[in-house]
């Protein structure tokens, strides 16, 4: 009898924790169609620790399902190191970038607290990887149809620009919203923001590159980590190089 | 002031009197509204079915001069074109005793000419055009965020997509063949091999090569394959015209020893070849760290090839 008891409290458990997972993906319906509302009650400080806990939840796992996909092309071991460095690379940057962010704002007459900037900063992220998980099935496609690395890896560096673009869309009008409360800076707010985007998308650059492979180079064996060495920069325009027959990466 | 405006080309006026008609109509749009949410609940249904008859109906008052002078201005060009002597304002009291329930669409405003004048006739006075107002964007004074839409259950449907790809990046990563290749990695790869010392290459043939000092070497043997730490998932199968690209090396034999014989042997295409000394050892470039111990019954087990160098006789039983 106690048996039966335990097993339901514990099916009951299990059930209670997927309910609660579904209802954190549900904020993605809040943020994609009520936006402007989404962004009010953050402006508010309406539930600002539910919103964070959501979408952290959401965007570390469509982005672990979006990073198993890249690593998919080399091997399982690559497919479940990207699943773990894909979210990796968002949180990281996201925890590099986010003071300078917010004291650049209050500089400028914000009153918005870290929490609020860290929850707009999350929706971008949010945005980002749900944007991402959309086009996993397409990558997929291409995994199983393409063979060329240097294709892949450029087909998913402009998916990445174009989820990020829309998700710095989404950082902007939420900035422009929450920070409609301090009128005075809110010029300078914006310019700061701008010049944010710039320096949030060279460090997540960098991170990326330090903390490859993500789809893993068909020549060579699976690392959890590459040596340091070239930028992601030069890499993108050598992959092009040899998309377009001007040269061979060696 | 009118040469002012007699100066001003009949474009210029058409384009003053569209914006001025333009503002005027934004405005009464904004009266309507106002009264319409002020107004009581009996005179709510009034003034909605009113708008439905008559939406856009001009209505007396200085805000509606404008569609009145536009009107005017059409009445002067008709005048004009068809020669006829009317007063440039006789259009405009028919405009302005228009009934209210016309509705937008109706063409052109009926002249009734019987009606007298309400307002002086003469040439209604230029007004600049006003600046155009916006709507106040997000988070600026004024704006209202819109009604919020109502669920349609995304949460649940982006589980499943997530469902969906977790079980597609398994199925993906199955092996499928023999050699334990899944779906995801079955394709040969067409460009891209990252060119370095180490890299297994395998063209249209048996053979398989691994490049060192970007010169191909021969693997001799599935011996020498394994002996080499190497699998089936590090051979990349490459066009015969890519593999011509490189200078061939020595190829990678493993050398056989057992314990209890003097006598090394070299295994070639599964076949043991005894080498003769220790100076056609270093001749053919082996090196001591090649050099692997066996049991000697396996050695005796292999079949026997020819001895190195070729005239060296008989080879001993190790």
């Amino acid at each position: 009898m106690s048996d039966y008891t335990v097993t339901g409290e514990a099916s009951r458990g299990i059930r209670g924790f997927w309910q609660k997972r579904v209802e954190d993906l549900a904020v993605i319906e809040t943020i994609l169609r009520n936006r402007h509302h989404f962004f009010l009650e953050i402006r508010d400080g309406v539930g600002l620790g539910e919103k964070v806990q959501a979408m952290l939840v959401s965007s570390i796992f469509f982005l672990a399902l979006y990073g198993a996909v890249l690593g998919s092309t080399h091997s399982l071991w690559q497919a479940l190191s990207s699943g773990v460095k894909l979210p990796l690379l968002f949180l990281a940057t996201l925890i590099v970038c986010s003071p300078t962010l917010y004291f650049f704002n209050v500089l400028f007459g914000s009153n918005q607290s870290l929490t609020q900037n860290v929850a707009l900063i999350l929706t971008a992220i949010t945005v980002t990887s749900v944007l991402l998980l959309s086009f996993a099935p397409i990558v997929v496609f291409f995994l199983l149809t393409t063979s060329g690395y240097q294709f892949f890896k450029l087909m998913n560096v402009a998916i990445f620009a174009i989820c990020a673009i829309v998700g710095v869309f989404f950082l902007a009008q939420g900035m422009g919203i929450v920070s409609s409360a301090g009128k005075e800076g809110a010029g300078a707010r914006r310019t700061v923001m701008w010049l944010w985007v710039i320096v949030y998308a060279f460090v997540g650059s960098q991170m990326a590159w330090t903390l490859r492979p993500f789809i893993g180079a068909p020549s060579m064996e699976f690392e959890l980590f590459r040596q340091l060495g070239g930028n992601f920069y030069t890499n993108i325009f050598a992959s092009i190089g040899e998309i377009l027959g001007f040269f061979v990466v060696r | 002031m009118a040469e002012q405006r007699d100066d001003r080309s009949t474009t210029d006026q058409i384009l003053d009197l569209l914006l001025d008609a333009l503002s005027e109509r934004q405005k009464a749009r904004i009266a309507a509204r106002q009264r319409s949410a002020s107004s009581p609940p009996s005179g709510v249904y009034q003034v909605s079915e009113r708008a439905a008859s008559a939406p856009e109906e001009p209505e007396t008052g200085p805000e509606h001069e404008a569609p009145t002078a536009l009107k005017r201005l059409a009445a002067e060009q008709r005048s004009e074109s068809s020669g006829s002597a009317e007063p440039a304002g006789s259009a405009e009291p028919a405009a302005s005793a228009e009934p209210a329930a016309r509705t937008e669409s109706t063409p052109p405003v009926p002249e009734r000419r019987g009606s007298p004048p309400e307002k002086p006739a003469g040439p209604t006075p230029w007004k600049a055009p006003q600046a155009y107002r916006r709507d106040p964007g997000p988070g600026e004074e004024g704006w209202e965020p819109p009604p919020r839409l109502p669920s349609i259950n995304m949460g649940r449907m982006l589980g499943r997509l997530a469902i969906l790809v977790a079980i597609l990046i398994i199925l993906v990563n199955i092996p499928v063949n023999t050699y334990g290749v899944s779906l995801a990695r079955i394709l040969p790869e067409t460009t891209s091999l990252i060119i370095r010392d180490g890299l297994v290459l395998k063209g249209g043939g048996p053979e398989i090569y691994m490049v060192e000092d970007e010169q191909l070497r021969w693997i001799s043997s599935m011996d020498a394959f394994e002996h080499l730490g190497l699998t089936w998932g590090d051979v990349h199968v490459v066009e015969d015209s890519f593999l011509k690209r490189f200078k061939t090396g020595r190829p990678i034999h493993v050398l056989l020893k057992c314990g209890s014989s003097p006598h090394i042997y070299r295994l070639e295409n599964d076949q043991k070849r005894w080498i003769r000394d220790i100076e056609t050892f270093e001749a053919e470039g082996h090196e001591w760290e090649d050099v692997r111990f066996v049991p000697c019954q396996y050695l005796r087990d292999l079949p026997t090839g020819p001895s190195i160098p070729e005239d060296a006789g008989p080879p001993p039983e190790p």
